[in-house]
């Protein structure tokens, strides 16, 4: 039996592989500890478990629950819902943490609806505002964070990959267990048919060492050709953008950056007419250096940019073309 | 077959300015025209071309919201779908999340629906906890960030394939009656038809007082707003725009970056 626990951790391991989330949830973890969280423990679902939580516990020295059984061999909403919400209930943990992953977030509200709980999707940062404890996340496409307090007995909560920062901890405490938890878990009637990798080769864009990304503000796809022509200008760059333009077509899948696309990181990242929702944001935050551009001077993508301009791209792209023409032939 | 689908009005982001106040937190303003949210637009747009690929298929849009939220019925109409269903908040604040999904599945328990479908998130509130919420009130198997969606012949069962990190899907099956939150790119939501907005206008939509629903206890408030925070230098760059395309040159050279 696990000590009560407050903080409650959960992640996944399929074929032996734990979730790459799980150690910004144990960095987020200790800092709800630092403000006054509780007990923390790890809960992994999943199959083949037994190897991965054991290393895992000697890393981090927090206990770990190794849940195992018919119907986890997969991830599927259904039965880590009927999991989660059967730990929630025995346990009545304050926190119950995940990653805001496609599966994080698809299982996470359910959850919380199915036991009461508050949630809370897509957490950035953790402050304390008007004496209580605060979730921040995005509202606005980015505009804006909102401080989010709850009062359920339980919260269920999604944490952004890449926030918090995992350090291992200065001493393990030895004693650390691993528990088994063999859970009878009721097969639903969703079935998994098996996954596949992205059909496209970003390889082009993530290799680049310069990157013209467009956004929105592009506005008509006869745009398309600024974009072309700017990138031409610069050398070995190549475009890029946000899925929006994919979506339309304008630009194909392969050269999408964000979430659902690839992560780039460029010595340059020149982000024209974008917003700057956090989608995208992660798949850039790699750049080494990123000048952006945008009529809207709340637009997100500011407080991602080294270099600010605001103006609108139709007209700038061209001036920055005869500029960066003009620098090229004085180079030559 | 009958399916309801799910449409949030939301104020157009591109306008919207943020400031702080005195005190250090973030205000908005110039909250100008309102839309029906992005990522509704794929799920009104895959109802109702379910509608067109079979027979005898009857399309509701449902909204929650103040009264100027039935616009994004009409729109709902103005592509296809037939019904319009119009939870009618008495104020414009957000009723959250938890609200939501409770009011909607209240009202889809008295009608039976055989899909759901809703969008990814709201643009606006950036949540995405209505679909996954009402699938769980609801009991239905659901999925969400769906990209492709494939209905058996005997409409009893549906296959999706969910778009994951970096552009892998995963597939699963889910028997019917479900839940779909659809991602954009599934398809390419059209315009309203001249007909069909004609049609819209006469709509008399059913519209139900969200006072008359089960009233939910909202467990999350919150409590203010603030600025993101810089995450690099953000040197705003100032001049004519020919000033300004020049000093971005001068800025490249100097990184000898052309």
């Amino acid at each position: 039996m696990m000590d009560p626990v407050e903080i409650m951790l959960v992640t996944a391991c399929h074929k032996g592989r734990l979730d790459p989330e799980i150690y910004d949830l144990i960095a987020f973890g200790r800092k709800l500890q630092e403000l006054g969280g509780g007990a923390m423990g790890i809960w992994i679902l999943g199959d083949g478990v037994d190897t991965a939580a054991q290393k895992l516990t000697e890393q981090v020295g927090l206990p770990v629950a190794v849940v195992q059984g018919e119907g986890l061999s997969h991830y599927l909403t259904e039965t880590f819902c009927a999991v989660v919400a059967q730990e929630i209930k025995a346990l009545q943990p304050v926190f119950v943490c995940t990653g805001h992953t496609s599966r994080g977030w698809e299982w996470a509200p359910a959850v919380a609806a199915r036991t009461g709980a508050g949630c809370i999707c897509g957490v950035d940062g953790l402050v304390e505002f008007q004496g209580r404890l605060c979730f921040q996340r995005d509202l606005y496409g980015g505009k804006i964070k909102g401080l989010y307090a709850s009062s359920a007995e339980t919260t269920v909560i999604t944490v952004q990959p890449g926030i918090f920062k995992f350090e291992p901890p200065a001493e393990i405490s030895p004693a650390a267990p691993v528990i088994r938890k063999d859970v009878s878990c009721p097969l639903g009637s969703s079935r998994f048919l098996g996954s596949k990798k992205a059909e496209t080769d970003s390889t082009h864009i993530t290799s680049a060492p310069i990157i013209v990304a467009v956004g929105n503000g592009l506005g008509d796809e006869g745009n398309m050709k600024l974009v072309h022509r700017l990138a031409k200008c610069l050398p070995r760059a190549e475009v890029a953008g946000t899925r929006i333009l994919c979506d339309r077509g304008w630009l194909e899948y392969s050269r999408q950056v964000g979430v659902t696309g690839a992560s780039v990181t460029p010595a340059l990242y020149l982000a024209c007419g974008i917003s700057g929702a956090s989608q995208h944001v992660v798949g850039m935050r790699g750049a080494k250096f990123v000048i952006a551009i945008n009529t809207d001077p709340a637009a997100p993508i500011f407080n991602e940019a080294d270099v600010c301009i605001v103006e609108d791209i139709i007209q700038f792209m061209p001036l920055m073309e005869d500029a960066f023409e003009r620098l090229a032939k004085a180079i030559e | 077959m009958k399916i309801l689908v799910c449409a949030k009005q939301v104020p157009e982001l591109e306008g919207i300015a943020v400031h702080s106040d005195t005190e250090g937190m973030a205000v908005l303003e110039n909250f100008g025209r309102f839309a029906m949210n992005r990522f509704d637009e794929f799920a009104v747009e895959q109802a109702v071309r379910i509608k067109e690929s079979l027979e005898g298929v009857q399309v509701h849009a449902i909204t929650v919201g103040p009264l100027q939220a039935s616009q994004v019925l009409k729109r709902a109409v103005g592509v296809g779908c037939d019904e319009g269903i119009h939870l009618l908040t008495a104020t414009d604040a957000d009723p959250g999340s938890q609200a939501v999904a409770a009011w909607i599945s209240e009202f889809a328990g008295s009608v039976e629906y055989d899909l759901v479908l809703c969008g990814a998130m709201s643009e606006d509130a950036m949540a995405g906890q209505v679909g996954p919420m009402a699938a769980a009130l609801m009991d239905l198997p659901y999925a969400t960030q769906v990209i492709g969606m494939d209905l058996a012949s005997d409409l009893t069962q549906v296959t999706v394939e969910r778009e994951i990190e970096g552009g892998a899907r995963e597939m699963v099956n889910l028997s019917l009656p479900a839940l779909l939150a659809l991602q954009p790119g599934i398809n390419r939501p059209r315009y309203p038809s001249l007909s069909n907005l004609l049609r819209a206008n006469q709509k008399v939509f059913n519209t139900i007082a969200t006072e008359s629903l089960t009233s939910v206890r909202n467990p999350v408030d919150c409590l203010g707003l603030v600025l993101p925070k810089h995450s690099r230098a953000a040197q705003v760059i100032t001049g004519s725009a020919l000033e300004k395309a020049s000093k971005v040159a001068a800025i490249l050279k100097a990184k000898a970056l052309i």
